[in-house]
């Protein structure tokens, strides 16, 4: 953590210096078998931008509340709580997608990240600046996943958020739709950032 | 107050647990009907896919499904629409996947001759593998496609789909033969029912 | 209504063919931090296994005798997690008293699992397809060991790839998540040999 929590500190070492995939591939269960395309990734990791920031905010505003033995729990209800609306939002406003992204929006609540930032961060911090910490935490994991999301897609069906891209002659990679490309992206792109990150002298 | 004590605990936790549940129970009150709505409205479109029959709007959708009859000819239950001159028959179908019950629609030809198309209602399989079954090009290659000997069949390798209308096979699904193969089970238990139907006295 | 699959299908499926881990990508954040160490990979496999195991069974009992009865599906998410939570403590404390020795190899791993998203995502997924209570329990079963499984290899294929030349900005997780790539593909050829999937 950085000494002095301004808002841009916290932006930049959410999304890029601390970014929780690149550096310990954190949180990446619950949204990788969704990247196949742009718009389920997109809904999924907006739901983890939304739980993210509001369990943070909610923790923050309860800490001085909540007693110390049941700390955990009480994190995993208000965390569970914010899933579980994400889930009944897309049953009733966005069904196809619901139907798509199946149990992995449920699956949100064991996403290391949202309490890994509630614990190391809302627990100790006033409300809007938690607000602000697990908005940029969740647009972090949200980038990353976006990133692997455009390739499979791209790739895999010639399109962008469903619409058709790349000319009828180029043949659709069938690998990238299958879950080990999503693999082999995400290590591209942690190669990729860290390759930046080593230049630029940053702390590895 | 003391905030360690057991009894602050005991009453906070169960204050906090009773506040989210509520606020739970209310949010899901005020969208069951919306939720209710949207499956049945789903399942419509499904059957009018399966059916090849076009629609752009959701009232669209609604004014050709007032036409749709459920019919039952010798104890099979059908969904009959006459469209475009001439009559169309549809099936809802299900069995096991490799995961879980595939849900499908599948659309036939009035004289048992041809497959209409199929549309995945609802299904389980591993995204990527399995779960390719819903993806168009997958459905694509059962529109009109030609019934030989009363059964669909599989081609023996993978492919990106075999949209030969007179072929009588479609493409199996790359590393996912599982899914493929309940799915032609599915469909052609469906037709040995339906088949001996369409075929006899109307 | 459960689906008409044979458990053992299941169960071969959940080890080989769609690996809960290579597949379904549950399970990723202590998969990549523990598997340096064959030992502890060793240790966690074996409580992943059984937790997997004995969650699936109990959540379906509360799911389908409780929470369907009453009408409470849409809770099912906090009840999973303080179910699964309970049965970790449970099995902490059952396996202090009965065998210490397995308590030293096994005790630091068990809070892990709490937060292991394989083990509430066996669960969502036997609700979700309906599984009949055979079928829960071989399905946790085969998923918990088809996670040991992948977590063994990939330790034992991290001891080699640590001596290898690899370029600064791959090493650690970077060529490690690389390496599970190659492993998904491996375990997508079961589908051609195993006739489940």
């Amino acid at each position: 953590m950085s000494d002095v929590a301004t808002p841009t500190a916290i932006l930049k070492e959410n999304v890029w210096t601390s970014n929780p995939i690149f550096m310990q591939v954190l949180g990446i269960c619950s949204a990788l078998a969704v990247t196949n395309l742009l718009v389920n990734t997109w809904i999924m990791t907006l739901g983890v931008v939304g739980v993210t920031a509001m369990s943070n905010l909610t923790v923050s505003l309860l800490k001085t509340f909540i007693p110390r033995k049941v700390r955990m729990m009480v994190q995993t209800l208000i965390i569970a709580f914010y899933v579980i609306i994400v889930d009944i939002l897309l049953r009733a406003y966005l069904p196809d997608i619901s139907r798509a992204l199946g149990p992995y929006v449920g699956l949100i609540i064991t996403n290391c990240i949202i309490m890994g930032r509630a614990e190391a961060f809302a627990q100790s911090n006033p409300p809007l600046i938690s607000l602000w910490d697990g908005l940029t935490s969740g647009l972090g994991y949200m980038g990353v996943l976006l990133a692997i999301a455009l390739f499979r897609e791209l790739l895999g069906f010639g399109t962008l958020f469903g619409y058709q891209v790349l000319p009828n002659a180029f043949e659709p990679w069938i690998i990238m739709v299958m879950p080990p490309s999503a693999f082999f992206l995400l290590g591209i792109l942690i190669w990729v950032a860290k390759s930046i990150m080593i230049k630029q002298g940053e702390p590895v | 107050m003391n905030k360690q004590s057991f009894v602050y605990t005991v009453v906070f936790t169960f204050v906090v647990a009773f506040i989210f549940v509520a606020l739970l129970a209310g949010a899901n009150a005020m969208t069951v009907e919306q939720v209710r709505f949207n499956q049945q409205i789903r399942r419509q479109r499904a059957i009018l896919t399966a059916m090849d029959v076009p629609y752009e709007t959701e009232q669209e959708v609604a004014e050709i499904f007032d036409n749709v009859e459920e019919v039952e000819y010798n104890g099979v239950s059908l969904l009959q629409l006459d469209f475009d001159g001439e009559t169309r028959y549809a099936q809802e179908v299900s069995g096991g996947g490799v995961w879980g019950t595939i849900r499908v629609i599948l659309g036939i030809q009035s004289d048992g001759e041809r497959l209409l198309g199929i549309e995945v209602l609802e299904h389980n399989e591993t995204p990527g593998l399995g779960g390719r079954i819903d993806e168009d090009w997958f459905k694509r290659q059962f529109r009109e496609k030609k019934i030989i000997d009363g059964t669909i069949e599989l081609n023996e390798q993978p492919g990106e789909g075999d949209f030969d209308p007179d072929s009588g096979r479609i493409d199996r699904i790359t590393g996912a033969t599982g899914t493929s193969t309940s799915m032609r089970r599915i469909i052609n238990a469906s037709l040995e029912e339906v088949l001996p139907v369409l075929g006899g006295e109307r | 209504m459960s689906p008409e699959i044979n458990p053992l299908a299941l169960f071969v499926a959940s080890i080989f063919t769609s690996n809960i881990l290579l597949a379904n990508f549950l399970g990723m954040c202590s998969f990549i931090s523990i598997s340096k160490d064959m030992k502890s990979s060793n240790g966690l496999g074996l409580a992943v296994t059984l937790v997997l195991f004995v969650t699936a069974g109990m959540n379906w009992v509360v799911y389908n005798l409780v929470l369907v009865p009453l009408g409470l599906e849409y809770l099912r998410y906090i009840i999973f997690i303080v179910v699964i939570a309970s049965i970790v403590q449970i099995i902490e404390m059952i396996i202090d008293r009965v065998s210490p020795r397995l308590y030293i190899t096994l005790g630091i791993f068990l809070p892990l699992i709490t937060v292991n998203c394989a083990i509430l995502g066996v669960s969502l997924f036997m609700e979700i397809r309906q599984y009949s209570f055979v079928q829960s329990l071989t399905y946790g079963l085969g998923s918990g060991l088809g996670w040991w499984l992948a977590i063994m290899l990939l330790a034992a294929i991290r001891r080699r790839v640590e001596k290898a030349p690899v370029p600064a900005g791959l090493k650690g997780p970077g060529i490690t998540v690389i390496t599970i790539g190659f492993m998904a593909m491996a375990f997508i050829g079961f589908g051609g040999m195993l006739p489940v999937q």
